[in-house]
């Protein structure tokens, strides 16, 4: 074993087998959770009381939850929406970002009402929407389009900007239309940084959907959760916290093989900075 | 010369799309197109809001609303820049931070808010708890970024120099990824911003989130406006506010964008 090139600026550069086993894929992350479950469950034994139960009986909630079939058709109606929302958010979004980077007159046209709307909680704008489209499905998804729409715009924006002038110059001395370089240049080189928003946009659909589930109570996973709170039934609480974590942690890994399929030959993928809303 | 023009068209051409959002609101209500009771028009909300900036109880919420946020902000500002430097320094704590944080950012925090609520109470612990998870994440990865990018040749430098490797990382590596630390603390402001709203909509007693709530189980329209204007306006405010306090704290640093 080398050390990296970066050893020099630590002093104890050794590699040691506590690091060499942190190499295994996957292993960290379970020590992390393993971890994670015994601080819960010294938590529970210190506080010793009702509302805060031990891990297992937590996890021995959620068979229960994914066995009933109610439930799992929440979570699906939820998944669904969520996934209307995001495709609609990015079919919207990728194209305004890429204009916005390509043009300084549009981009000069939407930056200042970005930013009045960036700091608005969109789940909060749930009870007014509610108040137009009623409680059902449109008003659901129009949440989850507004809360993802801003860090794909913005995104986008940042990944069209950064495209090489050079690229867009031999493309046109090659004698590519306007159309086709879109196409062919300026969106394969900012899809990298497309990337990193539609991560930040996923964490973010899931992030509102809860919540706007959790305003308008009518069905899904946000639903589930805050009336089991409600009806202070905190095992399927826990259960469900436990579910949605672990929800957003699998789409999360989804998307980041996703990602390497489509724009491996990028940088690494930089940490989530994810917003909420 | 062109340049100042330049940029004050741009300034002006901004503002075009804000106000006529305004005009099209406007428009719409008075128009009686929406029955007011759907939406109010334009200059009734900012009315009322004028109004409500002298009542002492919308007072009192506002004040409930920003001690959360700035509690939340500087315990997630300070555990986060702590962490981050410390994993960046170490490579025993990183070990043991990414593939914490790597399970833990990923999840969403508001289905943790239960969890708080259960154990911390429905008091402002509960708010401030769900804030430092919201706001703790992006803080920490863009303070650990920022450091490990510090140019290794400073770091050497002072360690030539006879700095010792604690006080290096507090005097060369904290200065050194100032910029980004700053960045990750603007992200997390506004986040908790608007979780702290999210946090007193679904259990509290006071707060503006708490004033949105009790507005929409009264269909007093024109009430639910004026709390998420008045959030909205508290975020740009923040947002200003720290982009002073970071272009002071930077000055002389190489410019980014």
């Amino acid at each position: 074993m080398v050390d990296n090139a970066a050893a020099p600026v630590r002093s104890a550069a050794k590699p040691r087998a506590s690091l060499a086993l942190a190499a295994i894929p996957g292993l960290p992350l379970v020590v992390a959770c393993a971890g994670l479950l015994a601080a819960w469950d010294i938590a529970a034994r210190a506080l010793a009381i009702d509302s805060l139960p031990s891990p297992w009986s937590a996890l021995a909630e959620v068979p229960a939850i994914l066995g009933d079939g109610e439930a799992v058709g929440n979570i699906l109606a939820s998944l669904r929406r969520m996934a209307i929302g995001l495709g609609l958010a990015v079919l919207c979004a990728v194209p305004i970002g890429l204009l916005m980077g390509r043009s300084r007159a549009v981009a000069a046209f939407c930056n200042p009402l970005m930013m009045v709307i960036y700091p608005v909680p969109k789940a909060a704008l749930m009870p007014i929407i509610m108040l137009w489209l009623g409680v059902g499905e449109p008003a659901k998804i129009l949440v989850i389009f507004l809360g993802v729409s801003l860090p794909v715009i913005y995104h986008s924006y940042q990944g069209g900007r950064a495209v090489e002038e050079k690229m867009l110059w031999s493309a046109a001395a090659m004698g590519m239309s306007a159309r086709a370089r879109l196409f062919r240049v300026v969106l394969p080189a900012a899809l990298p940084e497309i990337m990193v928003g539609l991560r930040t946009g996923l964490v973010l659909a899931l992030i509102t959907m809860v919540t706007s589930e959790m305003i308008a109570r009518q069905n899904g996973i946000g639903n589930i959760l805050f009336n089991a709170l409600d009806m202070a039934q905190y095992q399927t609480v826990y259960g469900m916290i436990v579910v949605i974590g672990a929800l957003g942690f699998v789409l999360d890994a989804g998307f980041q093989v996703l990602r390497s399929s489509l724009v491996g030959w990028a940088e690494p993928a930089q940490p989530i900075i994810a917003g909420s809303t | 010369m062109t340049a100042i023009r330049r940029s004050a068209t741009e300034a002006a051409i901004g503002l075009l799309p804000i106000a006529m959002l305004l005009a099209l609101w406007f428009a719409i209500a008075t128009s009686g197109l929406a029955p007011p009771a759907l939406l109010p028009a334009p200059q009734t909300v900012f009315m009322r809001l004028f109004h409500l900036l002298g009542d002492p109880q919308f007072l009192a919420n506002c004040a409930a609303t920003l001690f959360r946020l700035f509690t939340g902000f500087a315990i997630a500002a300070v555990l986060g820049i702590t962490i981050g430097i410390a994993a960046a320094g170490s490579r025993a704590v990183a070990a043991v931070v990414t593939p914490l944080v790597r399970v833990l950012a990923p999840v969403p925090k508001v289905a943790l808010y239960p969890a708080f609520v259960l154990t911390l109470g429905f008091e402002h612990s509960s708010k401030i708890a769900l804030v430092v998870a919201d706001a703790l994440f992006p803080i920490l990865l863009a303070t650990y970024q920022g450091a490990i990018a510090v140019e290794p040749k400073l770091v050497w430098s002072a360690r030539a120099a006879g700095v010792s490797q604690l006080r290096c990382l507090f005097t060369v590596v904290l200065r050194a990824a100032l910029p980004a630390i700053m960045t990750g603390c603007r992200i997390g402001l506004v986040i908790s911003c608007i979780v702290v709203f999210l946090a007193e909509m679904i259990t509290s007693t006071e707060g503006l989130g708490n004033m949105l709530v009790r507005a929409a189980r009264n269909f007093q329209t024109v009430d639910m406006f004026v709390p998420i204007i008045a959030i909205s306006l508290l975020g740009l405010a923040l947002n200003a506010a720290f982009n002073a306090l970071r272009a002071r704290l930077l000055r002389g640093y190489p410019e980014e964008s």
